[in-house]
């Protein structure tokens, strides 16, 4: 793993069709979302951008989807969010987004995180 | 009009088995009601109903994607639900139910049904505490906390509703209903009682976008504050997402602490909610982190003060 880089998980931790939060360090104070659709991963802060700050969106852990797995949803006010984008295409944040973050992967299949990620507290902007 | 509260609220989910989990974890005591619909109750009967979204026997939803889809009041006796089908049968159609119960539409759309209360009344203590110069609640040997002690929800306490239009909501519950408002959150809402109940609310509204209409939070009544605060600590362990708390707020002087759920609402644990009577003066503050709460703080794994070079206190 490169300087500056946060290890988050193996690939094959995040099953096609799933989600998963890893918090980037034991004291950070929020996850890093990591969805697999269609063996691409896409990760976000979990931050809904609803409210000031960003909040959390699970209703438990690793519970990021809609029932049918087709969006990233806030489980707080039911907004749905595009995997590829993070758009959100429903509910109260309509034209924000979730904050993505870049994934390096290493030849072995680690996943890691930009180390500022662990800082993060809110969405960006 | 002697209006208690809410006795149900009920949801149409999409996750069913989610939630029906979730519920259950919260502290809630499952009833199957029939093939496809549940009740979670708290101690005294009140609590939440879910079914399947696709349910036909659920009242319409509403336009948003809010899964709640009605809410249940209690009340004294069969002579208030006679007064309110009077008044609401002025400019709406009521639908009188073989139980007696009533139900409605107000005026933003919001699925209502009064009945006659389903409370059960509770005896047991509140949460106990010594403190100087006061009498001992608790008797020698007495003790505060346990691992094992209870900490389940007792009564449904009060319902928070976005809606997209505060006059018409607030002119229906109190100029029809009979609620007073309490106190205000400018730039948020009022809270509401009802009358026959001396909580500081049963109802708190906030102004939100028509496409945002439906529940925000739903909260229950803990003991008292170890109680919540031993719930929640419970509920964060078996995996579940704080968004909010704990912590205590300023108006109704409440405890609190909010979670995420499946039902795409908040779900609270509160306790040691301020009463009010008629002699009640509302008050007003600017909605905001100052108005919110007396103090806030945040759930962290279990730690001691041991270990250190020094030698600490650590075994
Ligand atoms: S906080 Fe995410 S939808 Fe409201
Ligand atoms: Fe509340």
């Amino acid at each position: 793993m490169s300087a500056g880089q946060l290890r988050l998980c193996h690939r094959d931790d995040i099953p096609e069709g799933a989600a998963r939060g890893f918090l980037p360090l034991p004291d950070a104070p929020r996850n890093v979302i990591v969805v697999n659709r269609g063996g691409q991963l896409h990760a976000y802060m979990d931050s809904c951008p609803h409210y000031r700050g960003g909040t959390p969106m699970a209703w438990r852990k690793d519970a990021y989807l809609d029932a049918e797995g087709a969006h990233i949803a806030c489980h707080a006010h039911g907004a749905l969010f595009d995997i590829e984008t993070g758009a959100c295409v429903s509910g109260p944040c309509l034209g924000r987004k979730l904050t993505r973050v870049p994934l390096s992967e290493a030849p072995d299949g680690s996943i890691s995180v930009p180390a500022q990620v662990a800082g993060r507290a809110a969405r960006e902007s | 009009m002697r209006i208690i509260g809410p006795d149900y609220l009920v949801f149409g989910v999409d996750d069913l088995e989610g939630s029906k989990t979730y519920l259950e974890d919260f502290g809630l005591k499952p009833v199957q009601l029939d093939d496809t619909g549940w009740l979670y109750e708290a101690l005294d009967g009140t609590g939440v109903i879910i079914r399947p979204k696709s349910d036909p026997s659920l009242p319409a939803p509403l336009e948003t994607k809010n899964m709640l889809r009605q809410q249940v009041y209690g009340v004294e006796d069969a002579s208030v639900l006679d007064e309110i089908e009077a008044e609401m049968s002025k400019d709406r159609r009521v639908t009188r139910l073989s139980d007696g119960s009533l139900e409605f539409k107000d005026d933003l759309g919001f699925e209502l049904r009064f009945q006659v209360t389903i409370r059960r009344e509770l005896s047991m203590p509140a949460e106990k505490i010594n403190a100087p110069g006061a009498p001992a609640q608790r008797a020698p040997n007495e003790l505060g906390v346990t691992d094992d002690m209870a900490a389940l929800p007792r009564s449904l306490s009060h319902v928070v509703l976005f809606v997209p239009d505060m006059e018409k909501v607030v002119s229906f519950f109190c100029d029809r209903l009979g609620f007073v408002v309490t106190d205000v959150l400018t730039g948020a809402g009022p809270f509401l009682r009802p009358q026959a109940n001396d909580d500081h609310h049963t109802h708190f509204f906030i102004r939100t976008p028509a496409y945002m209409q439906g529940c925000e939070h739903l909260a229950f009544h803990m003991g008292g504050p170890t109680e919540l605060m031993v719930a929640g600590d419970r509920f964060v362990r078996k995996g579940y997402q704080s968004f909010w708390g704990p912590g205590r707020h300023k108006f109704g002087s409440n405890w609190f602490w909010y979670f995420n759920s499946p039902l795409g609402v908040h779900f609270e644990y509160d306790a040691d909610m301020d009463k009010h009577d008629d002699t009640w003066v509302a008050r007003e503050a600017p909605n905001g982190p100052e108005a919110s709460q007396i103090f806030l703080l945040q759930w962290r794994e279990k730690w001691a003060p041991s270990g250190g070079p020094e030698g600490g206190s650590g075994a």
